[in-house]
């Protein structure tokens, strides 16, 4: 049935969406945290995103989240020799996250959720007006 | 009566029905991929085809008996890539305002089929209640 998979395409970008939400929150979150279990300061986390297609590779279902990937690049250093994490030159290393892109990228991930949720409200109304055929 | 049975518009709107259908999964396939790097949007193409249909000359009939044909052919559609623009750096191409105003389009469209399929069948019902219902 044509219109409960195009609801479940849309539900997959509604999932797909609030992860990449989750992992913002998650870096803003994080944006001044030193201490990880991995050790060193708290790294940035993305999704990639990557279509899904038909067992046959042409109609599309949908997006998945293929990976969570870690910013490896390198954060500020802030010279601050009373904190417990700064290193021998009195420096600490703050995580690489960037509050404004982080902005950005939450608004973006908003909107992307809302388009979702406006294709599923259109297919729900699509199939509620198919049910009246007939009807008295 | 051979008008209101055997006429080809509850089937043609069927084929409607099910095209717009068809329709929304691809558009709210583009929405669900708005972020996905690289990915080309797909459209749904049938208007050549619903064209082609329309016109299609009745069956040859050799013998007197022979049923007329009038068996509308399948409305055929094609989900096509469309890899002939890029909206931004990662080579996505999807324009969220565009894929919504596609999407209120065909709901209406579907709307609009639907309706008239139930008049139709108010129609039929008209008909088969002597016209007291």
């Amino acid at each position: 049935m044509s219109l409960f998979s195009s609801m479940l395409t849309s539900a997959s970008g509604l999932t797909a969406e609030r992860l990449r939400l989750d992992l913002i929150a998650g870096n803003i979150a994080n944006a001044r945290t030193t201490r990880t279990a991995e050790g060193g300061p708290y790294r940035r986390k993305s999704a990639v995103f990557a279509e899904v297609l038909d067992r046959a590779g042409r109609a599309g279902r949908g997006v998945k989240v293929a990976a969570i990937t870690v910013d490896r690049t390198e954060g500020r250093l802030e010279y601050d020799p009373q904190h417990p994490d700064a290193n021998e030159d009195g420096y600490v290393a703050y995580p690489n996250v960037d509050i404004l892109q982080e902005m950005v990228d939450m608004i973006t991930a908003s909107r992307s959720y809302e388009a979702n949720v406006t294709a599923l409200n259109a297919a729900k109304s699509m199939f509620l007006k198919a049910l009246e055929i007939g009807r008295r | 009566m051979n008008g209101l049975w055997a006429d080809t518009a509850v089937l043609r709107l069927q084929q409607t029905l099910d095209m717009a259908a068809e329709k929304q999964r691809v558009y709210a396939h583009n929405l669900a991929n708005v972020n996905t790097p690289r990915f080309k949007r797909q459209e749904v193409v049938f208007a050549e085809e619903l064209k082609r249909a329309g016109a299609k000359l009745p069956l040859a009939r050799t013998h007197k008996n022979h049923l007329s044909g009038r068996q509308p052919e399948e409305i055929a559609y094609r989900v096509v890539k469309d890899t002939s623009s890029t909206m931004r750096t990662d080579g996505n191409n999807v324009d969220v305002d565009r894929e919504m105003a596609l999407l209120a389009m065909n709901q209406l469209q579907f709307n609009a089929a639907a309706d008239v399929l139930n008049r139709r069948f108010s129609l039929l019902r008209y008909v088969i209640t002597e016209g007291r219902g």
